[in-house]
């Protein structure tokens, strides 16, 4: 018998269990290229043709997959280490050391888990990078990068819900730090810190809470927020493209349609509808087109998790102590901006900072609403907000380097390629 | 049939009660909701240590020292026969500060403090806490944590 996946399947298709399954074959024919796309469930969340635009690796970089890709690894390997993880001040850090020593690849699930966690933290702020170089947050998908914004919290929530768990040092003393950032918000701030940790120190309860929050509720959030984030992807059109509103309208008077054409009753649309932009030249069969080039990435991203899984070990620190901070006491990169922040002021760095930068990005759409360049990366007409947004950006990596490599013992400053001098009195 | 018509004077009696009814009703079953899960979530019993402990006997604390006392994070310090207890977390962030030959020093986002508690630099906003230090009946000291008292208010023996 032939291998070939391709004749597999047709042989398995034409079948009676087959026939009962797929109802249709490998596609022959553009009706068939349709047919796959909307008769499979899994298939049928997306168009059955996409615009040539959309394909294009140079224009979306693929960001906005990899990061759903790297949720769906971080939900697989989240609940494999599940059925070993304990939530309890005493056996949480020994699990963790069994998934490292006893666990048949525990410590290989543990290593995925953690760099998927990175890398999405990182895929979704590229992505949203993306998304504002190329204006794409402009009507008629103001509300899908409202969606966005709320996935990018509910990313850094997961993250940081997650760090917790392995109630280590790291793990005890960034809680400790970011719930105490929590208690400097004006008015909420106490009973919100309260709330967080179910008490006044970081214990069983916190770690409680944060395990409900990280194995439950935030996936579900995120989840359900991905599903809307992607579905108003296809009904605001697909991809953001350059020259969409030339195609935007298109309403023809029921008397005046051209007679050499037959048209369905959906290609009357116009305003913001699934069938909006879609000339028939302009668009390709996601079948094989759309689907073969998400294969292909998902390969990819699974394949770099894995070489990184394979040659690096995620970090387990000692024990979480309650006494002693390491020193210096750091939070994984991604909030080291913000640690490095608090440093000059835990209101200011920890409350404000934050605080406008959700602002902005929450009314970001609302108040940038010229039209010109959506489509382009830093478009000529879109040359202020480019600017604008560039130095918010070169900050946070400022901010983020100098957390990151120039600040030693007692958060004082040293100098990366020289050796940090030992810690005056440490412990 | 067609909702009614919401502005003017064109709204009728029955619509205006079922509306506001409706939307006292709305807001009531949403707020309670809100409070209730609030209220849930906040424990109303916590398990952690106590506040107050005995610290030992004076005799164990030699004159001019500073005890740093790991289990409860403070400073015990004796000065002649007088007693003070200096919190060592941090008021910034809740680390706990080092003691340093100049005072003290947080490990965390490096705020500086004086011998006395003061906040010398970095990005405390108060002073490190002093504890109320009082005598037990069998002759202990005893420190409330719950209770912080001015510098010049300490225990004499």
């Amino acid at each position: 018998m032939n291998l070939d996946p391709r004749s597999l399947w047709k042989w398995f298709a034409a079948t009676r269990v087959g026939r009962s399954i797929f109802r249709v074959g490998p596609p022959q024919s553009n009706l068939e290229r349709s047919q796959v796309m909307v008769s499979s469930f899994l298939l049928h969340v997306q168009p059955a043709k996409v615009n040539r635009h959309a394909l294009r690796a140079s224009y979306s970089l693929g960001l906005g997959l990899i990061s759903l890709y790297l949720f769906f690894i971080l939900i697989g390997t989240g609940v494999l280490l599940m059925f070993y993880y304990v939530p309890s001040t005493t056996q949480a850090y020994d699990r963790m050391k069994d998934l490292q020593f006893v666990v048949s690849a525990g410590l290989f699930v543990r290593n995925m888990h953690r760099w998927a966690a990175h890398l999405m933290v990182a895929s979704v702020m590229l992505h949203m990078c993306r998304v504002f170089y190329t204006g794409a947050y402009k009507a008629p998908r103001e509300f899908n990068w409202l969606v966005g914004v709320g996935l990018f919290l509910t990313t850094l929530g997961l993250s940081f819900t997650g760090y917790l768990l392995p109630w280590d040092q790291l793990a005890f003393w960034a809680i400790t730090v970011g719930t105490n950032i929590a208690g400097y918000a004006p008015v909420v701030g106490p009973k919100l810190k309260y709330l967080m940790l179910g008490g006044n120190i970081v214990g069983q309860e916190a770690l409680t809470r944060f395990y409900a929050l990280h194995v439950i509720v935030l996936p579900a959030i995120g989840g359900l927020m991905v599903a809307v984030h992607l579905f108003r992807v296809r009904k605001d059109g697909g991809l953001s493209r350059p020259d969409e509103s030339a195609d935007t309208v298109q309403s023809l008077p029921l008397g005046q349609l051209p007679t050499n054409k037959t048209y369905g009753l959906m290609e009357l649309a116009r305003g913001t509808t699934p069938q909006v932009g879609k000339n028939p030249e302009d668009e390709v069969f996601s079948w094989p087109h759309l689907i073969f080039r998400e294969l292909l990435l998902f390969l990819v991203v699974v394949a770099f998790v894995l070489f990184l899984a394979i040659f690096w070990n995620a970090p387990l620190e000692e024990i979480a102590n309650a006494v002693h901070p390491p020193n210096p006491a750091k939070a994984p990169w991604y909030f080291l901006g913000l640690q490095e922040l608090v440093s000059y002021s835990a209101f200011w760095g920890g409350v404000v900072v934050p605080a406008l930068i959700v602002t902005a990005l929450v009314v970001l759409p609302y108040v940038d609403r010229r039209r010109a360049g959506v489509g382009r990366w830093f478009a000529k007409e879109r040359r202020v907000a480019t600017a604008v947004f560039s130095v918010c950006v070169a900050a946070a990596i400022a901010f983020t380097v100098i957390g990151t490599l120039f600040r030693g013992p007692n958060w004082g400053w040293v100098v990366p390629w020289r050796t940090p001098p030992p810690p005056t009195e440490g412990r | 049939m067609s909702p009614a018509p919401h502005t003017g004077a064109d709204v009728s009696r029955r619509s205006f009660l079922q509306l506001s009814m409706g939307w006292v009703a709305g807001t009531f079953a949403a707020a309670a909701t809100a409070v209730a899960t609030v209220r849930f979530l906040e424990p109303n019993v916590v398990f952690e240590p106590a506040q107050r402990f005995k610290a030992g006997a004076p005799e164990d604390y030699p004159d001019g020292s500073i005890t740093f006392l790991e289990e409860e994070r403070v400073f015990l310090l004796r000065r002649g026969n007088t007693f003070r207890c200096l919190s060592a977390v941090c008021t910034h962030l809740g680390c706990t500060v080092n003691r340093t030959d100049k005072g003290f020093h947080c490990p965390c986002h490096g705020s500086v403090f004086s011998p006395n508690g003061l906040v010398e630099s970095g990005p405390a906003p108060r002073a490190l806490t002093w504890f109320l230090v009082t005598l037990s009946k069998d002759s202990r000291l005893l420190v409330d944590k719950g209770q912080s008292v001015g510098f010049d208010k300490y225990l004499i023996l």
